[in-house]
């Protein structure tokens, strides 16, 4: 069963505080946290938050693609490096 | 910049008519057939590949020169590289997995943080992982014009910007 419409989007308050206060500084700086459950607001789009994966924070650079996932989804628990074969890497 | 880049390996054979399970690595898996013709690691042996159809975990094809289920059970195991040439040549800003792995990462100060080990992508962008005698545990850069100003693939190296607090 889906979350109820007027609970709102879940998000960890301390998630929303760390995020205004780096907008408002305007620091390029990395938002570690550890809330891999709190939703993706339109207000993070652009900020770079470090998501606790139980070892190391993974950096997310949050898109508007992204709104309305959870943080989780982008920093996976278990290592898997593949082949680079012809894989490419795109800078944005 | 490496001279050939691993795109593949056997599996084993596939049926009783010489053909081999091939396994690909390749971002669209049967890219692997136009990239022949492929050599064994050690580079003493090439093959041309044709994929014959796909199969459970990969393609049933046929590799010129094995015509047996022996030959083909023999090559269990084997990778495949092709030449890193025949890579098709990219757009601006996007840089092959295998060029950027092994670069020295420098500061815009010129100090160096370590090289790139891999390269990931978890759905929020490129990542660079930087591994170095200085760095407690590998580092992941984001792959971004603002974190990554400049990449030299030439010259070997990669000029970052981190964010505040990634090498801390």
């Amino acid at each position: 069963m889906s979350r109820s419409v007027w609970k709102g989007p879940f998000v960890d308050s301390y998630v929303l505080k760390k995020a205004e206060k780096s907008r408002e500084s305007g620091r390029n700086e990395v938002i570690k946290i550890w809330s891999r459950r709190s939703t993706i607001l339109p207000q993070f789009v652009g900020l770079t938050f470090g998501v606790y994966n139980g070892h190391k924070h993974i950096p997310v650079n949050v898109s508007e693609e992204m709104i309305g996932q959870k943080f989780g989804e982008y920093s996976p628990t278990r290592t898997y490096y593949g082949h680079a074969a012809d894989k490419k890497a795109k800078r944005k | 910049m490496t001279d050939r880049v691993c795109v593949g390996a056997i599996a084993g054979s596939f049926g009783v008519k010489g053909e081999v399970r091939l396994k690909s690595f390749c971002a669209e898996p049967d890219a692997i057939a136009t990239y022949g013709p492929l050599t064994s690691e050690d580079g003493a042996t090439s093959w041309d590949v044709r994929i014959t159809r796909s199969v459970k975990n990969g393609f049933a094809a046929r590799l010129s020169g094995v015509s047996t289920k022996d030959a083909a059970d023999g090559l269990r195991g084997a990778r495949l590289y092709a030449p890193r040439d025949k890579l098709p040549e990219l757009v601006d800003d996007e840089y092959y997995y295998t060029d950027l792995i092994g670069l020295t990462v420098l500061d815009t100060g010129g100090t160096e943080l370590g090289r790139v080990k891999a390269v990931l992508n978890h759905g929020a962008g490129d990542l660079l992982e930087i591994s170095g005698k200085s760095l407690k545990q590998p580092v992941l850069l984001p792959f971004t014009q603002a974190a990554v100003p400049t990449v030299d693939i030439a010259a070997g190296r990669i000029i970052a910007d981190p964010p505040d607090g990634l090498f801390e």
